[in-house]
């Protein structure tokens, strides 16, 4: 199931994408569901309860809310009434757009640790916070910062996590992941290369709309493989990363078990990590390829989904 | 005026209500204001509705209230005072006044969208190496909050445990790029904090200017045990805090004692904007040990950490295995 979060008349909406590409308001058609079939009072306040109001509480419900859904699309393919919703007059936001933690692997593609000149890969897992308010939606613009020199891309994919998830086995790992979505880190190099003189770096990769996301939750079961998926990206149609997820250092189960020592929770992102081609690694000169605003940058990652994210002066 | 969210026994986890320490007691500031609308303003239908409003289930909600909130605030504490917490009951005689062991306290501000800490600021760490040329910080997940009472559990991932007393400076006014002269319009109070790290694991993340697993972990930040409002600058310059193990004090600062001003840290930080709720904190010293830097107050499974300062209060903690280690 391809779950969004949207907004629509100033409202935040939780839907399912079907496979025509119509968008189906869940709270909606499970409540039609509710009351044709089984006939519950109130069948708006208790779609409601069984749902949860936004994503992560539908998260946080586990398989009772997910198999709902499945009840919720399957009964508005039979009996649209109204539970479809006009795709123009939506904007589709990040599926999970407050995420409780937003976990980003570095250095986790050996070819984009050499084209970064770091010594080797690590021998742990490495990643940072990016700030949960930095998250945008799949079209959203992203605000060119009058303090950057030196704006980067990166794609990757999103891991969100589905079940509490503390201390597990690589073994079990995949088992706490609710679904994926496309990522773009985006990156201010400069900013992050005067913050690590000084300590450690944070605010270079958390601008506001520095973490386009979306634009669906692909729910697990849809993805056999998801080790093996193409990532993409391309500005102005120009491709400069183009790789397979299975080039990387630490694995999904490998980062879930280790970050799970930090306690997971559902609705906690976790991004994978960046291949070669970002704008920092190309060589002699990386001038032409850092973003500008008018840019318009499309991050994929196969059979998950495309963002489309322009660059606009702040 | 101290500011708790808590819950009472029968509460269920989203029911916090904020508490203001009045002559000793826990006060239900909502009812409280309730009372006030009630009693003296000739409020029937809606006094429920209107204290709810300024005295929201949040801390972060009051302060996103502004001004008139703070002017509710100072009617319902002068209301209080007048009728005697004791005496003082709810429009439909509520109880309105508690003693601190009947609430159960939460960390104040639950969800800041931006917990920073200041890294390398103090003027004894400095002394050792360089002075960062600017505040740069890292990020406290917000599901690693405590508050005081709660136990510090260790992690089995570390060999290796330190505590850091902070003070957070409480963001009240939402601003972005803000100009220095400007900085302090922007603070509504502080808070005391410990900054709880993993430091084999912080040191090794450090290779990589990585802060993540050595310092987010359950129970890794303390904050509280109130969120303390009205403090002058000058009172706030001059607030000492100090973090004891075990009733020995470890370390003492103040704000002076920090290589960045609070204009600093607040202009350089709201680039990326910054609203009520969030806070930035400034932490204590660090000393050589050996060939590096340590902070000097390591812990031990059963030690007692304390940070306190007159006007804030005081946070208490004891270090506990979670069963699955012995050390």
């Amino acid at each position: 199931m391809k779950l969004v979060t949207y907004r629509i008349d100033s409202q935040e909406r939780i839907g399912a994408v079907d496979g025509a590409g119509r968008l189906i308001d869940l709270h909606r058609a499970y409540a039609h569901y509710l009351d044709d079939v089984r006939r519950s009072p109130s069948p708006e306040t208790l779609a409601a309860v069984v749902l949860g109001k936004d994503i992560t509480e539908f998260l946080n419900r586990g398989k009772d809310a997910l198999s709902a859904a499945h009840t919720a699309v399957a009964h508005a393919e039979k009996s649209p009434k109204g539970a479809f919703v006009e795709n123009q007059r939506v904007r589709l936001l990040a599926p999970v757009p407050r995420p409780g933690a937003l976990i980003s692997a570095g250095k986790n593609f050996s070819d984009h640790v050499s084209e970064m000149s770091s010594k080797k890969g690590p021998g742990n897992p490495v990643a940072f916070l990016k700030l949960p308010g930095s998250v945008i939606g799949p079209e959203d613009e992203i605000p060119y910062p009058p303090e950057v020199k030196n704006l980067d891309y990166e794609v990757e994919l999103a891991v969100i996590i589905g079940k509490p998830c503390v201390n597990v086995s690589v073994d079990d790992a995949m088992t706490y992941v609710a679904g994926y979505s496309a990522f773009n880190d985006i990156s201010a190099r400069d900013v992050i290369r005067g913050e690590n003189r000084s300590g450690i770096h944070l605010m270079g990769k958390s601008f506001p709309g520095f973490a386009p996301m979306g634009p669906y939750l692909v729910t697990a079961d849809e993805i056999a493989y998801p080790q093996h998926l193409k990532l993409s990206l391309r500005v102005n149609g120009e491709i400069r990363q183009d790789s397979n997820l299975s080039y990387m250092i630490f694995k999904i189960r490998d980062m879930i078990a280790y970050w799970s020592q930090m306690g997971l929770n559902p609705g906690d992102v976790l991004t994978t990590g960046t291949p070669r081609g970002v704008a920092a690694g190309r060589k002699p000169d990386q001038t032409p390829w850092w973003l500008k605003p008018g840019d318009l940058v499309e991050a994929e990652v196969e059979d998950i989904g495309r963002l489309r994210n322009r660059i606009v002066a702040e | 005026m101290k500011l708790y969210l808590g819950l009472l026994e029968s509460s269920l986890p989203d029911q916090a209500r904020i508490f203001g320490e009045i002559d000793g007691k826990l006060v239900d500031l909502n009812l409280a204001y309730a009372a006030y609308l009630a009693q003296t303003q000739g409020y029937t239908a809606n006094a429920y509705e209107l204290a709810a409003f300024y005295f929201p289930q949040t801390i972060t909600a009051f302060l996103e209230r502004g001004m008139p909130a703070k002017n509710a605030l100072d009617q319902a504490v002068a209301f209080a005072r007048r009728s005697g917490v004791t005496e003082l009951r709810g429009p439909a005689g509520e109880r309105i006044a508690y003693d601190a062991k009947d609430i159960r306290l939460l960390p104040p501000l639950l969800n800041p969208e931006k917990s920073f800490v200041i890294g390398f600021s103090d003027r004894t760490r400095t002394e050792a190496i360089p002075k960062g040329e600017i505040p740069t910080g890292f990020y406290k997940l917000p599901q690693t909050f405590i508050t005081d009472g709660a136990p510090v559990v260790w992690p089995r991932f570390s060999q290796e445990l330190d505590a850091d007393g902070c003070l957070a400076i409480v963001i009240g006014k939402p601003g972005q790029r803000i100009a220095p002269a400007k900085a302090w319009e922007h603070v509504a109070g502080v808070a005391l904090m410990i900054d709880i790290t993993a430091r084999d694991i912080n040191q090794r993340e450090g290779e990589t200017n990585n802060n993540l697993l050595g310092k987010n972990f359950p129970s890794s930040t303390c904050f509280g045990p109130a969120m303390v409002l009205d403090l002058s600058r000058k009172e706030f310059e001059e607030t000492e805090v100090e973090l004891s193990l075990d009733g020995a004090v470890q370390q003492r600062f103040a704000l002076r004692d920090c290589v960045f001003s609070v204009e600093q840290i607040i202009t350089h930080w709201s680039i990326l904007g910054i609203k009520p709720g969030d806070w930035l904190a400034i932490g204590a010293s660090m000393a050589r040990q050996g060939d590096r830097l340590q902070n000097p107050v390591p812990l031990k499974i059963g030690s007692t950490i304390r940070c306190s300062s007159r006007p804030l209060g005081a946070l208490t903690h004891r270090v506990v295995t979670d069963g699955g280690i012995s050390r």
